[in-house]
């Protein structure tokens, strides 16, 4: 049973670091540092609650979709990754993580989908009830860019398409073992009636089966928002959201029992997303030592905390597109409706090398494992600067310190001495501790050796 | 709904070295021994002997799976073009049957499927009807979860079918790498059929030389050691990326050397993702990579068909017909490449998917999801030019309307297990969980280039002296003409000595000076024959 009482101790800087790993995907020593010192669910809440700026469509995408050829939608799905790929690599909110979370729950991607306008519909919809499943759900069924790729614009009365329902079950509410085969089947009727009119999906009774139907054991001429109400008062329903916003959260594998106590949490806020997190994020279960390091990171996730934490923003969107993609997760495109099965599926004898060559590559201004500069958007090379990264802690000239401060800036797990020990001689690289100086012009090339070393070890893949 | 206990979770693993080093050591009866000698342990036996690498790569078997992922509509890939049914159910997507490639009087194959046919007719495909389970799952991750772990519907297996098979091969995986990697997935993911108690049991890579570039291209700061992991999440994760990591290392290089060695295709592939995978294939095997499985797949869940399935105004056209056709040629392609290759005899290939589709067409020029649905076995070595099982039933269906099993997916499992890689009865059994009978279809053709295991006692007529000091003299009964070697291994299966046996006198003798104490196995190689037996070194 996890403990979910409050921890009421100030936060430790490993602590700070630690929810703010979990908590955003910049987890950079600033912001760790501004929450150092205060007690968990006021930092928590601070983060939570830290103002936002605006993040509009972009204006095409308001537009009546007008998609004449592939090169046309081709062009505006890398339009769309663009733009949002600029959001994550510069702002901090938690709210950017979370719409991971439920982009990788209520999965479409740009390919089936097709229409970029309907793809910046959803996740802006994603994002505006990211705290809120219930509201999701409700617009979810009838969301465009949902109803094209699970076929809900092409079911109609008589002769549904079983697909919306079959996967709303299985993957967005229920999962396996939750349901039964004529659920699904009645599920579908209840789901017709829907079409998608510019750029939203309209319900149209005329068209939608009303008879009667047996859903999850009630009988009623149930529609479609019929169904989302019946599934989410199922405590199955409460139980597979907080078995996923553990996995977001804490750990890959929870136990029956906290997984229980979560769900009863979202019982208990009627699917709001914020009470739960408040209370899951400063409680003495997420605090546990041995859940540090619990989770590996996603592609986006060491991407955009790599660069956030070298503070290279403005690096080049389409190389972080690409690179994710290696990584196995394009954006907009998860592999199936299940979404990226994340944890250790991203890890493979293929994608492992290129993470390490990805991070060092990226240490020294060099993309993934070739001798090409980074850039800009603009073209513009783009070279980290590692010293100005050092500088931000305390004791740069204690060659001893900055090997620790570094580890603990971007690893999640402590290094033991031995590691502490090869890392300084890496950075050393020959030189005497006394030596070293922070502003002397071989410490560029020492301080990258230091990083590059940590990139590659297995311990920077985990959160 | 039931998990597996960790003891089930485990590879059902005969740990080869100890029972070596038990037989060795106990004085059993040593003549048992070979029984469970594969090739792999052979090659460790006998080092670097060419002629025998030689024999030993004929006889490496090679299985290739294909996934059609997203539920393959089996009733529109072997259209059952006599039953009435099947137009009345399909009334937009039926394919009509002057339009189908004649498969047999009852069946046709899809018109994309021309490669498929001419392999069928040339006795080299097998087709297997109504492939599902009990209580088969129609959702596509359960299903196919289901297939890849090869458990029953109710159970959530952690470990792949393949992955169980291939740790009996390699008990020690990954403390001990074997020099090749055991199984290559062409891609960046890797399959759970893949995945053994310890890890997964093979690699994945898109392209070799990209591989060995990102292996080796690392920068030259140095690498930071692996702490003592704690069994902590942390620590376990470390542990498994480490592995993973070290595979990687290892094979980058076998791999690029596979492929260079290849050489160019005799055969034009298919621009297709899946041609240009099987193309990679192809040319690993041809180049002297002895993986037994190579394992690719569609990159998302293409067949799930549920719209659009076909073109609206000509049901042979469209989405399901692209991916046919894509299939059919690329194996039509690799299998002329192996023949070409001189490899055809040892390397098969199976096709699988999640589930079938539903009898019914749904409203949007699709089928939902289903059960039963038939599978492909080809290669020169399969028992081709026959359906296994009857043409799909479309009157007696489950409560849901599908398609009931004719064989069960564990079934075919075991043909291969059994009749390609020569598995056990028994060791079968306990990789797929369950007692399969007489169950398993008969898709392989006998082994003909397999080492045969002779009894020892007939094979070795006298070694003396046993204890030895300096040499060893080993009379073997051969036929004369018979070139044969004997080979000296230590316990963990290392080369020592080796000497050729005269001819007419059946007698070599291997020089013992500077080897250690303790026990060693002498291992006869004659022709395709093969015997053990041990003898002491004293000091």
């Amino acid at each position: 049973m996890a403990d979910l009482r409050e921890r009421t101790r100030p936060l430790a800087l490993d602590e700070a670091f630690h929810l703010v790993r979990r908590m955003t995907l910049q987890p950079t020593y600033a912001l760790a540092a501004s929450v150092v010192g205060k007690r968990p669910s006021e930092a928590v809440a601070a983060l939570l609650d830290a103002p936002e700026a605006p993040f509009p469509s972009p204006i095409w995408a308001l537009q009546t979709p007008n998609i004449t050829d592939f090169n046309e939608a081709y062009r505006l799905f890398i339009e769309m990754q663009n733009w949002w790929l600029g959001r994550v690599l510069t702002v901090t909110s938690p709210r950017e993580r979370l719409i991971m979370l439920w982009h990788n729950t209520f999965t479409s991607d740009y390919l089936n989908v097709y229409v970029s306008h309907w793809m910046v519909a959803q996740h802006q919809m994603l994002r505006t009830h990211a705290y809120d499943y219930s509201e999701i759900s409700r617009r979810i069924v009838g969301d465009a860019a949902m109803l094209r790729y699970l076929n809900g614009d092409q079911s109609i009365k008589g002769r549904a398409n079983e697909n919306f329902a079959r996967e709303w079950f299985e993957l967005f509410s229920l999962g396996v073992g939750n349901y039964s085969e004529p659920d699904v089947l009645e599920a579908a009727r209840a789901f017709t009636g829907w079409r998608i009119s510019g750029l939203v999906g309209t319900y149209n009774r005329q068209l939608a089966d009303l008879g009667e139907k047996t859903i999850l054991g009630q009988t009623g001429p149930w529609e479609w928002k019929d169904v989302i109400d019946i599934t989410l008062r199922q405590p199955a329903c409460a139980r597979f959201i907080a078995r996923k916003l553990l996995r977001s959260y804490v750990e890959h594998e929870p136990s029956a029992e906290t997984i229980e106590d979560v769900a009863k949490l979202l019982r208990s806020s009627d699917y709001k997303i914020r009470p739960v997190l408040l209370t899951l994020l400063s409680s003495e279960y997420f605090f546990t030592p041995n859940l540090r390091g619990a989770l590996i990171k996603s592609p986006l996730e060491l991407v955009v905390g790599l660069a956030s934490a070298l503070n290279v923003a403005t690096v080049s969107r389409q190389y972080v597109s690409q690179v994710m993609t290696r990584l196995t997760q394009e954006p907009f495109y998860p592999p199936t409706v299940e979404g990226w099965k994340g944890h250790h599926a991203w890890i493979t004898s293929s994608t492992f090398p290129q993470r390490q060559r990805f991070g060092e590559s990226f240490v020294d201004g060099r993309q993934i494992g070739s001798s090409s500069k980074l850039t800009d958007d603009a073209g513009r090379t783009l070279v980290p600067d590692v010293i100005a990264f050092m500088k931000q802690f305390p004791d740069t000239n204690d060659a001893e310190k900055i090997v620790s401060n570094v580890a603990q800036a971007l690893l999640a797990v402590p290094i033991t001495k031995e590691q502490h020990d090869v890392l300084l001689e890496i950075m050393l690289a020959g030189a005497q501790k006394y030596e070293w100086d922070i502003n002397s012009a071989a410490a560029v090339q020492r301080a990258r050796f230091l990083i590059q070393a940590i990139a590659r070890m297995p311990e920077f893949q985990l959160m | 709904m039931k998990k597996l206990t960790t003891n089930e979770q485990a590879s059902p693993s005969v740990d080869r070295r100890s029972f070596l080093r038990a037989a060795a050591g106990g004085g059993l009866a040593v003549a048992t021994l070979p029984t469970l000698i594969d090739s792999f342990s052979v090659q460790a036996l006998a080092g670097g002997d060419p002629r025998l690498q030689q024999l030993l790569e004929d006889q490496d078997r090679v299985l290739v799976l294909i996934q059609m992922a997203g539920g393959n509509d089996g009733l529109n890939t072997v259209i059952p073009h006599s039953d009435r049914l099947y137009y009345e159910r399909r009334p937009t997507i039926a394919i009509a049957k002057n339009k189908t490639l004649r498969l047999t009087d009852t069946l046709g194959w899809h018109p994309a499927m021309a490669g498929f046919r001419s392999l069928y007719d040339e006795g080299k495909l097998a087709v297997v009807q109504g492939v599902t389970y009990p209580n088969p799952d129609r959702s596509h991750f359960r299903g196919t979860d289901i297939w890849l772990t090869a458990t029953d519907a109710d159970v959530f297996g952690s470990t792949g079918w393949v992955g169980r098979y291939l740790h009996t091969l390699a008990p020690s995986y990954p403390t001990e790498l074997p020099a090749h990697p055991l199984a290559v997935q062409i891609g960046n993911a890797t399959s759970l059929a893949l995945l053994g108690s310890a890890g997964p049991m093979g690699i994945s890579f898109r392209d070799p030389d990209e591989f060995y570039r990102l292996v080796n291209g690392g920068g030259g700061s140095g690498e930071v050691p692996s702490s003592e992991q704690s069994d902590t999440p942390a620590g376990r994760e470390i542990t498994f990326m480490r592995n993973i990591a070290r595979s990687a290392d290892v094979y980058a290089n076998v791999v690029k050397q596979a492929n260079d060695k290849s050489g160019a295709s005799s055969v034009q592939f298919p621009a297709s993702d899946i041609g240009a995978k099987l193309k990679v294939v192809s040319q690993l095997i041809a180049g002297g990579l002895r993986s037994r499985i190579y394992l690719i797949s569609w990159a998302n869940n293409n067949f799930d068909t549920h719209a659009s399935q076909t073109s609206t105004d000509d049901p042979t056209l469209g989405v399901h017909a692209n991916l046919l056709r894509e299939l059919s040629e690329a194996v039509t392609a690799f299998m002329q490449e192996m023949k070409n290759r001189g490899h055809a005899d040892r390397v098969a290939g199976m096709t699988f998917s999640e589930f079938g589709r539903r009898v019914y067409e749904n409203g949007s020029v699709g089928t939902d999801h289903g059960t039963a649905a038939p599978l492909f076995v080809f290669g020169a070595q399969v028992e081709g030019g026959r359906v296994h099982g009857a043409d799909p039933d479309l009157v007696n269906l489950d409560p849901i309307g599908d398609l009931l099993m004719q064989h069960d997916y564990r079934d075919v499992y075991a043909s291969v297990l059994l009749q390609w890689f020569g598995v056990q009865d028994t060791m079968a059994r306990q990789l797929l969980f369950r007692d399969f009978g007489k169950g398993a279809p008969a898709l392989f053709k006998k082994a003909t280039t397999r080492v045969e295991e002779s009894d020892a006692r007939q094979a070795f007529v006298r070694i003396g002296p046993n204890p030895a000091t300096d040499v060893v003299v080993v009379q073997v009964n051969i036929d004369a003409q018979t070139d044969a070697t004997l080979v000296l291994s230590d316990i963990r299966g290392i080369e020592c000595r080796s000497a050729r046996v005269e001819p007419w006198t059946g007698v070599g003798r291997l020089e013992l000076t500077g080897l250690p104490a303790g026990t060693y196995i002498v291992t006869l190689h004659a022709g395709r024959s093969i015997a053990h037996t041990t003898i002491q070194i004293t000091r």
